[in-house]
């Protein structure tokens, strides 16, 4: 296989490396888009970190993969209940299962839903998981006592901490800024000093890491990244905190270039976001709304919040936040930006009932797109519907409506005496436009494309690899991107495979496959006839 | 796991206590490392939360590490851990095991 490397950024945006890079503060970005093709890549429909990381990992729409959040939605007799997604409720098959069985080997580092891990062949630290349970988490699993040998290893830093992220996404105290920056500094050099000992110790045909700390950054500092938000004559304090945020992005700087030098000059490197960054100043509190207009009743737990808080605190189940007998709309988490219907499970009982669900759901769309903030102008620029936005065998798993925001902000699901807040502050929201880049044999240099879509990724990779690009996927590789005169053909090949519940069998497909590659292998040298 | 009795039929007690052994051990590996100061044996009285410092979030994981171990991921732990949407804080390693016993065969 082809050796190359996918280079995950969160939330990352040319806008904010652009300018970094013509600041001299990201030097080697600088030499490398000579080096690279680009485009902007335009994310899901919902922007959001694991449906669009999942699309990057499968070559598959939301529709088809079935995440849409950090949390997977069941309905319990029409009840819509949340719980953490895992690896389990990917429906599809990911580039590094379908790489494993082609007889190569991947690195997979600090990708989200990864966690708990499937059987590939190579290494997978997964993202997003705390740090109590990394030690399960990773495979093989006795790579968990080397990643401990690592000098300067912390297992706290490298893992995630859910309720100081949460935290951060309302707003810290200015005193608690330098300390949360600082982290991201370190948790990357985590995440690089394990790519360091892969690429000495065990590397592989692919290998995959991301970095988040920049998506984590700029929803709590935007206004000091964004180079038209940057203040202009800045105090003492906001001064530091431009630095801090700028030797984040000179440190990542330095890892892309490791990486890069480390991958050599034969190697295809894509570099990619998930989705884009702006600025928000508002906050949508869309259950306030339902109650409001009596699609839904608060429980006795939903206490008003006058604060920022847009989920509900810690792991509980959002759904308690209602009176299910009088509740027929509610979103549930802030992150799929999704509105939930209760369907009546049978005649009589609470919810909307089949045959009134499109008459609901269009006088729900309209009511939304009437609400509008102090200054008279409309919130919720458009609303999704499922069928529409999400096609595919998992359309049924996706919010019944999906909101996107006038300013791309965010909504609360939790109780407030207003329905739309104004921020105390600026804040870094995403947007649909991340970015990508490629360099290699085979790749145009220093050309830019027109946008590229985030399932086109995946192809993409495989494509880089030397694979065939399985005939189910998505997306393309973009014949734009490519330096038609020295670059290899695509050959489309059969089609994925479906991901096996537990591990067990999943060794077993791929032990089946990976005997099936000897095989053609021992055929192809004249061994077996 | 072969002596887990149906639904409705009478426990049989070494079905449990194959199911407190397999949660021991399952509790004991989750939680060798966290140094949450339980200085003694898990058991079936052992409290996830008050003894073994378990947080909500931990409490998915070892939903994840039960549904791998017995290849299920259809068992309503919903109904064991959640209470008026809260996870429950007196959790024990028996309520665990015979949440475990009535659900396995069904």
């Amino acid at each position: 296989m082809h050796r190359t490397v996918l280079i995950g950024l969160d939330g990352v945006t040319f806008k904010v490396l652009d300018h970094l890079a013509g600041r001299g503060d990201m030097p080697f970005l600088a030499r490398f888009r000579k080096q690279a093709v680009r485009g902007a890549l335009l994310s899901t429909p919902n922007p959001f970190t694991p449906p669009a990381w999942t699309t990057i990992a499968t070559g598959r729409t939301p529709g088809e993969h079935g995440i849409f959040d950090f949390a997977r939605v069941t309905r319990v007799d029409g009840v819509p209940r949340s719980k953490l997604a895992t690896s389990r409720d990917v429906a599809v098959e990911t580039v590094w299962s379908l790489v494993s069985r082609s007889g190569g080997r991947v690195n997979v580092l600090n990708f989200p839903l990864t966690y708990p891990p499937r059987p590939m062949a190579g290494n997978l630290v997964p993202g997003f998981v705390r740090w109590r349970h990394l030690r399960h988490s990773v495979h093989p699993p006795e790579l968990y006592q080397t990643l401990c040998s690592l000098p300067g290893f912390d297992r706290k830093e490298l893992a995630m901490d859910w309720d100081l992220e949460r935290k951060a996404l309302k707003a810290l105290p200015r005193g608690e800024y330098e300390d949360w920056i600082r982290f991201h500094h370190r948790r990357e050099r985590q995440w690089m000093s394990i790519v360091r000992h892969l690429d000495e110790n065990d590397p592989a045909d692919l290998l995959a890491v991301m970095f988040d700390g920049a998506d984590k950054l700029q929803h709590l500092c935007w206004r000091f990244i964004d180079p038209d938000l940057v203040p202009a004559k800045p105090d003492p304090w906001e001064e530091r905190i431009v630095e801090l945020c700028r030797d984040y992005f000179r440190q990542l700087d330095r890892f892309l270039e490791e990486i890069v030098e480390r991958a050599g000059h034969e190697a295809r490197v894509v570099v990619v976001s998930d989705h884009g960054f702006g600025d928000t100043d508002q906050i949508l509190y869309v259950n306030a709304w339902l109650a409001r207009e009596g699609h839904l009743a608060w429980s006795g737990d939903a206490t008003v919040r006058d604060d920022d808080q847009l989920n509900v605190d810690g792991h509980a189940d959002p759904s308690s936040l209602f009176d299910w007998n009088r509740t027929t709309a509610c979103a549930l988490t802030a992150g799929s930006m999704g509105i939930y219907i209760r369907q009546a499970a049978r005649d009589g009982e609470p919810g909307v009932r089949p045959d009134a669900y499109a008459s609901y759901r269009d006088r729900l769309v309209h009511g939304l797109l009437g609400i509008t903030d102090r200054q008279g102008r409309a919130v919720v620029r458009s609303v999704l519907k499922r069928e529409e936005a999400f096609p595919g065998a998992c359309a049924d798993r996706a919010p019944d409506l999906t909101l996107v925001l006038r300013d791309g902000g965010t909504l609360s699901v939790v109780n407030s005496s207003e329905i739309v807040r104004a921020r105390a502050e600026v804040a870094g929201t995403h947007r649909p436009d991340g970015i990508f880049l490629a360099a290699g044999p085979g790749f145009r240099r220093g050309d830019s494309v027109g946008p590229l879509r985030i399932v086109d990724v995946a192809p993409t990779v495989v494509y880089s690899l030397g694979l065939p690009v399985p005939v189910d996927f998505e997306g393309r590789v973009p014949g734009e991107i490519l330096d038609r005169a020295a670059a290899p053909p695509v050959v489309v090949g059969g089609p994925t495979q479906e991901p096996v519940a537990f591990p067990e069998q999943a060794n077993e497909t791929l032990e089946a496959d990976e005997e099936a590659v000897i095989m053609r292998r021992l055929k192809a040298l004249g061994y077996v006839g | 796991m072969e002596q887990i009795k149906a639904p409705g039929e009478p426990p049989s007690s070494l079905a449990r206590d194959d199911l407190v052994r397999d949660l021991t051990e399952i509790l004991e590996d989750l939680t060798s490392d966290w140094d949450t100061g339980f200085s003694g044996s898990i058991s079936a009285e052992t409290r996830l939360i008050a003894d073994l410092g378990f947080e909500s979030i931990d409490v998915v994981h070892l939903i994840v590490t039960l549904e791998e171990r017995f290849h299920r991921q259809d068992l309503p732990f919903q109904a064991l851990l959640m209470r008026d949407g809260r996870y429950v804080s007196d959790l024990r390693v028996a309520d665990l095991s015979r949440f475990l016993e009535q659900n396995l065969a069904a």
